[in-house]
């Protein structure tokens, strides 16, 4: 029997198989004919027209190249454009080591860079049918968004991008290192051979910023929900991005530009987006917009873990001094600051009151003021104390099948050395 | 315990046993060896020579030379015959020569990837070369896995691995496709079936990529005993291939004991179970601290065998030296039974076919096997676990009533000169292949014109592209979804869903156990089923069909269940066809439409094998196209032997066909199914169905329709040969008017083997 007199046989079969293979699609109407070539570059020339976009061509392929100047007065949500300059200007004094810092950029590296792709997998089935990019100059803002009319266009899509942006350095994304750019590698692997070679930009990506920020007051942290709620920005009839793959599904059907239109707008908003949280994380950084209590908590809890000891101690310094959630955890931290510099009196005073003002659920706390009277006070009958009163919180988490007897045994550890020493410095 | 047993005590004691239906020595042989071939790089010869190897065995050399000339091979190994420095040798002179160059090795299971690993890590310290190797699989530590995507030299995974991870995500490997040279399949041999259809199928994509990369690599197999190794690999890789089948290796004396059961009931025929003779086998061994392995051929025997077992572990559980090991178990707990084994510390282990293959776990004195095992790469597989090194081995097979069983006890010579099955595959099977066509067109688009195996897909590709899945521009199909398709397939069940199985005796913590296909967990894991795990048992509380999950709750009770299944068969079309016997007999082979309906379930005591009461099982039907051989009969035979004696014939032969059809192709018990029909459907004539238990099939069916002649044949002998008279479970089974049935189909047999019709 032939694979076609199979096919038919086993055509109900292979459908509900074919169920799976497919996350979102409602069943869209069926299309009788493909489009000959002839038919489809004349719909894609006719799309490049509806949607404002310039038609340019790589041997027999197309992309569509939508470009728009915006002057640097712009705003979006509480920025104007041209607040860049001042952010990036800011800085250069501030210092290197924090991820978001330009210092040694200029404005005009930075390439704010958005994708949308026909389904959230890594593989090399999934594609990216849309870049959007934002770059500054002098006297506008760039923004370019470059669209895929089908699969067999990808070396023409590829070769404009990677050809309009070979003067910049510096990519600005949300989620983009781990979800466009890897996508980005991808897909240039196809075409590599064609087109210009990837470069090697650095990478700014605001998820990570924003979710350090503001993961606790944000149910999901995602771009549309920090727009509404920290931007104070709204979007009218926005297409919701999972959409982009079924709605670009539909395109390459019937190429008509009102079915990506919403899509493309969203992703365009999205660039812009970018500009605006960057100005905004950076300059809650840099100190130089209103940050609430538990953002200036993150940031220096972010400051201490790339190495940045006087950034944090700044701030800790200011919250111990309010009354608030992180005005005990914010003494804890200071005090091991304290503690690295070798202020042993200061950092233990501190520790003690976050233990005296009940600060110390876990029991951390105690370890840490009794490892100070140990080595550096040699008050051991203090250090039993606070080591006792260590045991009897981690008594409340019994439950942590992992931790609980690897810390039960460092602590009684730690007791049995301490009884030793003190019988030694009385006998 | 009176004073310890020695081995050859107890041998002596099974020398005189009457039960010991026959004992055959099976004398140990010589090495054949080959001086090192001169291309062999120097470091490659000092590393051997430190381990103290001074030369090869014929069939390493033939193998080095045949792989370094640029030939695609396949090599029958035994058990123990020294087979992976067939490949390893001329993978590591090419990568000594060439360090650009890249192999792939794939293997069945993790662990053995794991073991061949290390055996090959200790082999590249001894070279001194800084060759890379390394495991790529589910358990691989993400932070060294772009590492190996980039600079692993030998990357050994499977085809699992490959199939869901390496081949969608190729991109990110462009330097092993680029460059590779050497693809190594081991085990080929287990590659069959539903399974083996699918790998052959992740063989025809990786190929596709390598072309797109340009690279071209040599195939090297390796395979136990089967009839067709160079058929089979060359089903399975679309290559030629050289064979190479003289083993060179030298092998252990090997007693080798057939144990048939006592009568217990005259009339009847009925023999002990083949279980209690085991259970007393395996504990002479067990407590005389001998190491033995006992397989069994379904989980359900397994854990019945450690239940009865472990009782002479004298109550101390914690020491547990006799462990079960089987599918469904979870990894950890089968990597702490191998290494059990391997250290002494596991005196025991009883085991279905999951430890035929090259798992290393040492070696051991004694093998029994709880029947036969159903062909005869198995019965040498399993055979090869005793003895693989050292002193003289014990096999013990135990044979049970079943029809197969019994004439292999009954026919010895048969037995010993019997040439290993034949294994099938069908890479074209439209349901499997389908799913590939996707995964590739994921991977690759697709050129109008492209050939995917040996078939144009140009047909297959435009019904995708109706289904939504593909998209068509200018001479290429892309996929164009955005579901990743690999995920859709499991190269392994039958069924592509699998229910996990979770115990929640402790309301807060609950646990998975195990897992099972869609038809097992139909089959097993019905409400109110007993479930045994690892010897304990479990009541089913709930099966959810939904959310694919089994709810079980430990208890103790004194029986297990078993499920009885209603099935319907519809001809839907008829492939080949042809009559016999002046147009009294015909055969036929097509497509078919199956519906299974689970039914009722029996209750069934430990100890004596009685029914002690049954529930209803409500589940939904099950429903599957596949191909199907079938006999029919004219129906004047109802009138000439009268319909109840005919139907009782007719239940009888497919009895015999099921049991008989084993030996004709290789497969497992689950793979086949018989149904008789006193009207069937499409012919209206009394009929015997044959279907592979696959939706689309897998070549078992197609190959038996073409066997016809011969199975019936062995069908006839075992009824003939069988002492009792109106039926056993060794011949055609209990079925109504047994005695007349028993004469009717004998009759029947005979006569149409009398006038022999060898056309199709």
């Amino acid at each position: 029997m032939s694979l076609a007199q199979k096919l038919k046989l086993y055509r109900k079969q292979l459908h509900e198989q074919n169920r799976g293979a497919k996350e979102s699609s409602p069943n869209p109407q069926q299309l009788d004919q493909t489009l000959d070539d002839k038919r489809q570059n004349q719909a894609i020339r006719r799309a490049a027209v509806a949607l404002d976009a310039d038609l340019r061509t790589f041997e027999d392929q197309y992309v569509l190249v939508h470009s728009e100047r915006l002057p640097l007065a712009t705003r979006i949500g509480p920025y104007a454009l041209d607040d860049l300059w001042q952010t990036v200007a800011s800085w250069q004094t501030f210092g290197a080591a924090h991820p978001l810092s330009a210092k040694g950029l200029h404005a005009e590296d930075l390439l704010f860079f958005d994708t949308e792709t026909t389904g959230l997998g890594s593989g090399s089935g999934q594609m990216i049918f849309l870049i959007g990019l934002a770059r500054l100059t002098d006297r506008f803002l760039e923004l370019k968004q470059y669209f895929l009319p089908g699969p067999g266009h990808e070396a023409a899509f590829y070769d404009s991008f990677l050809k309009d942006c070979t003067s910049l350095k510096h990519l600005v994304t949300f989620n983009g290192k781990a979800f466009d750019w890897p996508r980005v590698k991808t897909r240039h692997q196809f075409v590599r051979d064609q087109v210009p070679k990837l470069p090697a930009f650095g990478h700014f990506d605001l998820l990570h910023a924003s979710r350090r920020l503001w993961k606790n007051r944000l149910e999901s942290v995602r771009l549309q929900s920090i727009e509404s709620n920290l931007l104070s920005m709204g979007r009218e009839k926005d297409v919701p991005g999972k959409l982009a793959p079924f709605l670009y599904f539909q395109f390459l059907k019937h190429p008509e530009a009102g079915l990506v239109k919403g899509i493309i707008e969203h992703n365009r908003e999205d660039v812009l987006t970018l500009v605006s949280l960057y100005i905004h994380l950076s300059n809650k950084i840099l100190g130089k917009a209103e940050t609430d209590l538990e953002e200036n908590y993150e940031i220096a809890r972010w400051f201490e873990q790339i190495g940045d000891h006087t950034h944090a101690q700044t701030i800790w310094e200011a919250l111990i001094r309010k009354d608030s959630a992180f005005q005990l955890p914010a003494k804890a931290r200071l005090a091991a600051c304290l503690k690295r510099k070798g202020d042993y009196q200061q950092s233990l005073k501190l520790f003690e009151s976050v233990i005296a003002a009940g600060g110390d659920e876990s029991g951390l706390v105690s370890i840490e003021a009794a490892k100070l009277l140990e080595h550096r006070f040699h008050d051991y009958s203090r250090a039993i104390q606070y080591t006792m009163s260590a045991m009897t919180q981690l008594g409340h988490q019994r439950n942590d099948e992992k931790m609980y007897p690897l810390k039960e045994a460092a602590y009684l550890k730690r007791l049995n050395r301490l009884k030793l020493k003190r019988t030694k410095k009385f006998s | 315990m009176i004073g310890k047993q020695t081995i050859e005590e107890l041998l002596h004691r099974l020398k005189n046993d009457q039960n010991t239906a026959h004992w055959q020595t099976i004398p140990g042989r010589e090495a054949h060896t080959a001086p090192f071939p001169d291309s062999l790089d120097e470091h490659l010869k000092d590393a051997l020579r430190r381990r103290g190897i001074n030369s090869l065995y014929t069939h390493q050399a033939e193998a080095y030379n045949s792989a370094m000339m640029g030939s695609d091979l396949v090599l029958v190994t035994p058990t123990a015959s020294g087979k992976t420095l067939c490949y390893n040798l001329p993978v590591l002179q090419t990568m000594i020569a060439h360090p650009e160059s890249r192999a792939l090795y794939f293997f069945p299971t993790k662990a053995l990837a794991q073991d061949q690993k290390n055996e090959m890590a200790d082999l590249i310290d001894a070279v001194g070369l800084p060759i890379k190797s390394h495991t790529y699989d589910g358990d691989t530590a993400g932070s060294i896995r772009q590492k190996i995507r980039q600079a692993g030299q030998i990357v050994m995974t499977n085809p699992d691995m490959l199939h869901a991870s390496i081949l969608p995500h190729h991109t990110k490997w462009v330097s092993l496709f680029e460059n590779l040279r050497f693809v190594v399949i081991d085990e080929l041999h287990t590659y069959r079936g539903v399974f083996g259809s699918h790998v052959a199928n992740v063989i025809r994509r990786l190929k596709r990529i390598c072309r797109y990369y340009g690279s071209n690599p040599q195939f090297i197999c390796t395979s136990a005993t089967i009839a067709n190794p160079r058929e089979h690999a060359e089903a399975l890789t679309g290559r030629k291939m050289f064979l190479i089948d003289r083993n060179g290796a030298p092998s252990v004396k090997k007693h080798f004991l057939i144990y048939n059961p006592p009568v217990t009931n005259k009339q009847l025929n009925v023999r002990e179970d083949e279980t209690h003779s085991v259970v007393r086998l395996a504990g002479d061994f067990l407590k005389n601290k001998i190491q033995t392995i006992v397989f069994a051929k379904s989980r359900l025997k397994v854990e019945l065998l450690v239940s009865h077992l472990q009782k002479i572990n004298s109550g101390r559980q914690d020491r547990a030296p006799i462990r079960a090991y089987r599918g469904g178990y979870l990894p950890l707990e089968r990597r702490a039974i191998e290494k059990g084994l391997r250290q002494g510390e596991i005196m025991g282990v009883v085991t279905t076919n999951a430890l035929e293959l090259g798992v290393d776990i040492g070696q051991l004195q004694v093998c029994i096997l709880t029947g036969y095992p159903g062909n005869m790469a198995s019965v040498w597989q399993q055979a090869g676990r005793a003895g693989r090194r050292s002193e003289d081995a014990v096999i013990i097979m135990v044979t049970s009533s079943n029809p197969l069983d019994q004439y292999m006890a009954n026919h010895t010579d048969y037995f010993f000169s019997r040439k290993p099955e034949s294994v099938r595959i069908n890479p074209d099977n439209i349901m499997i292949l389908m799913e590939h066509i996707k995964c590739a067109a994921y991977e690759l688009p697709f050129k109008k014109g492209e050939r995917f195996g040996s078939e144009h897909v140009d047909e297959l590709c435009d019904y995708l592209t109706d289904e939504d899945l593909l998209h068509y521009q200018r001479g290429k199909w892309y996929w164009m979804s955005d579901g990743f398709p690999a995920n859709n397939v499991n190269l392994r069940s039958a069924a592509q869903d699998s229910f996990a199985i979770i115990d929640i005796t402790d309301q807060g913590h609950a646990k998975v156990i195990g897992e099972e296909d869609r038809f097992g967990a139909m089959t097993m894991l019905y409400e109110d089923a007993i479930y045994i795990h690892q010897g304990a048992q479990y009541h089913v509380d709930d099966l959810d069909l939904i959310e694919r999950k089994a709810y079980v709750r430990k208890v103790n009770v004194n029986y297990y269940t078993d499920s009885d299944l209603a099935v319907q068969l519809d001809v839907l079309a008829m492939d080949k066809h042809a009559v016999f016997d002046n147009a009294h007999i015909e055969k036929g082979y097509g497509d078919v439409s199956v519906r299974a309906l689970p039914t009722i379930f029996k209750k069934i005591r430990f100890e004596t094998y009685e029914n002690i009461g049954w529930g209803k099982i409500h589940l939904p039907e099950l429903e599957m196209h596949t191909n199907a051989a079938w006999i029919s009969f004219d129906p004047i035979y109802l009138d000439q032997f009268g319909k109840n004696v005919f139907q009782g014939a007719l239940v009888g032969l497919s009895h015999l066909l099921r049991h008989a059809a084993p030996l004709f192709v290789l497969c497992d018990q689950n793979d086949l199914s018989v149904v008789p029909k006193i009207k069937a459907p499409h012919n209206e004539k009394p009929s015997v169905f044959i279907y592979d238990k696959y939706p689309g099939g897998v070549g078992l069916s197609e190959n038996l329709y073409q066997l016809m002649p011969r199975l019936l044949e062995k069908a006839s002998d075992m009824a003939q040969n069988c002492p009792c008279e109106s039926g056993c479970p060794s011949c055609i089974g209990f079925v109504n008017e047994g005695r007349a049935a028993k004469q009717a189909l004998i009759r029947l047999l005979k006569e149409r083997s009398t006038c022999h019709s060898h056309k199709n």
